[in-house]
């Protein structure tokens, strides 16, 4: 039903809002999905535009703001900026590198109730998590785990970005997320910054892609939140892509304001408008791209049995591969599950105890 | 039950939309779709309160609205408050 209903009737605001609120980061990820947008902070919203906005979002009833980077903790403010969003009702999730998180830092967190913490962990191990995320990440992520887990942080997650580098590890980050004592948060590979670049050396295969949907039907408690496979437990019984939100559900503001229909689709021609110099309520209600993304519709998955799901999954990957949005998700795991015996030999995952 | 009113449950989210109402929940960031069109809305905050109006004009509609509130009820989005005027 809340597919359907998304796909047919136009909510008056997001439901969340994905903020990249700087594009400092202090580390360099060979696979980063903000690479387009990292840089100096001199064209960052200022604090008093940022509380402006955070106005403006309650004004809206948007629910939650995903705020990322860049590495959000880069900013002097981002605490103060959290407090904002909290004061006005707004729950937040942060992605994180998790480097910056000292016991100082999580002693101010552990009081934010309305706030949900994904730290990025692209391996089970020191050597695969490091040559994608940089030396010595590793062993620092984990420290900061370690620490938001003694300070009985509520809502704390380890976010994979799954990819070919670390398909091999998936069970064992599983196992290694219930030893640290939070959840686990697969995300899908997108070709956006580094990943454009990396798309052909990290993108996962057919086999793995169904390897991993079949993984995750069998770990209903791993997180899926975007248009990745599906979110619920009950739609895992049948697995495959979601629906994707973007000029739906969610859209995402830049560091300086601007404003696209999702996280994933920075290209020019995607620009709705920006939120220094506009209204975020008229860009959601009437940006000409927005409306090119709520009357996309991809006919040739029309008569799949899943399309009242999915609709076609991801336009973003459609667009970087096929350079057209309604085109079917490359990535669909249904095209892969006519060939079980031979995904399963091909693409198998170990699960460390 | 009739007499019942409601008012969203604190670390519950909630705003209308054209098909309903829209339901958010800060304890597990789930959304919750209530198709009912305008038999239910949401009132502005007061005091930090929002309450859930009823505007049935059916018995049939009452009915509808009944089971509505009640699982929504059971979901700990809203809660009663107590008999309405």
């Amino acid at each position: 039903m809340r597919q359907e209903l998304l796909y047919r009737t136009r909510l008056k605001a997001p439901v969340n809002v994905t903020w990249e609120v700087t594009g400092q980061c202090n580390l360099h990820c060979r696979h980063c999905l903000s690479a387009d947008i990292t840089g100096p902070p001199e064209g960052d919203l200022g604090f008093d535009e940022c509380r402006a906005l955070l106005d403006a979002l309650k004004q809206m009833e948007v629910f939650q703001v995903n705020f990322g980077g860049g590495e959000p903790f880069m900013r002097e403010d981002f605490l103060d900026l959290l407090r904002c969003a909290h004061e006005r009702g707004i729950t937040t999730c942060v992605s994180t590198n998790g480097t910056l998180l000292t016991d100082a830092v999580v002693r101010k967190l552990r009081e934010m109730d309305l706030l949900y913490l994904q730290v990025s962990l692209d391996g089970a191990t020191a050597h695969t998590n490091d040559l994608m995320r940089g030396p010595g990440t590793h062993g620092r992520v984990l420290e900061a785990v370690k620490l938001l887990h003694r300070h009985r942080m509520a809502h704390v997650s380890i976010n994979t970005v799954v990819t070919k580098a670390n398909f091999h590890e998936i069970g064992s980050l599983y196992a290694l997320g219930k030893g640290l004592g939070t959840k686990t948060r697969f995300s899908r590979f997108r070709p956006s910054g580094n990943g454009k670049k990396a798309w052909d050396e990290l993108r996962l295969d057919g086999p793995q892609l169904a390897e991993l949907s079949r993984f995750l039907s069998g770990h209903p408690d791993i997180v899926t939140g975007d248009s990745f496979f599906s979110i619920t437990a009950f739609d895992r019984r049948d697995l495959g892509l979601n629906m994707c939100g973007a000029a739906r559900m969610t859209c995402a503001v830049l560091p300086d304001g601007c404003v696209y229909p999702c996280a994933f689709l920075h290209d020019g021609r995607f620009l709705a408008g920006n939120a220094r110099t506009g209204s975020l309520q008229a860009i959601w209600d009437s940006a000409p791209v927005f409306e090119l993304l709520r009357n996309t519709r991809v006919d040739a998955c029309a008569s799949c049995r899943r399309f009242s799901l999915c609709h076609g999954g991801c336009p973003a990957v459609a667009y970087f591969l096929t350079e057209a949005l309604d085109r079917p998700d490359p990535e669909c795991v249904a095209s892969f599950r006519t060939a079980p015996q031979k995904a399963c030999a091909a693409g198998r995952v170990h699960q460390s105890q | 039950m009739d007499n019942s009113s409601y008012h969203v449950h604190p670390l519950v989210r909630g705003r209308n939309e054209s098909f309903g109402l829209l339901f958010y929940n800060t304890r597990d960031t789930l959304l919750t779709f209530v198709r009912c069109g305008d038999l239910l809305r949401i009132g502005p905050a007061a005091g930090g309160i929002c309450t859930v109006e009823v505007h049935c004009r059916k018995e049939a509609e009452r009915a509808r609205v009944r089971r509505a509130l009640r699982g929504l009820a059971q979901k700990g989005l809203i809660v009663e408050t107590g008999a309405s005027v």
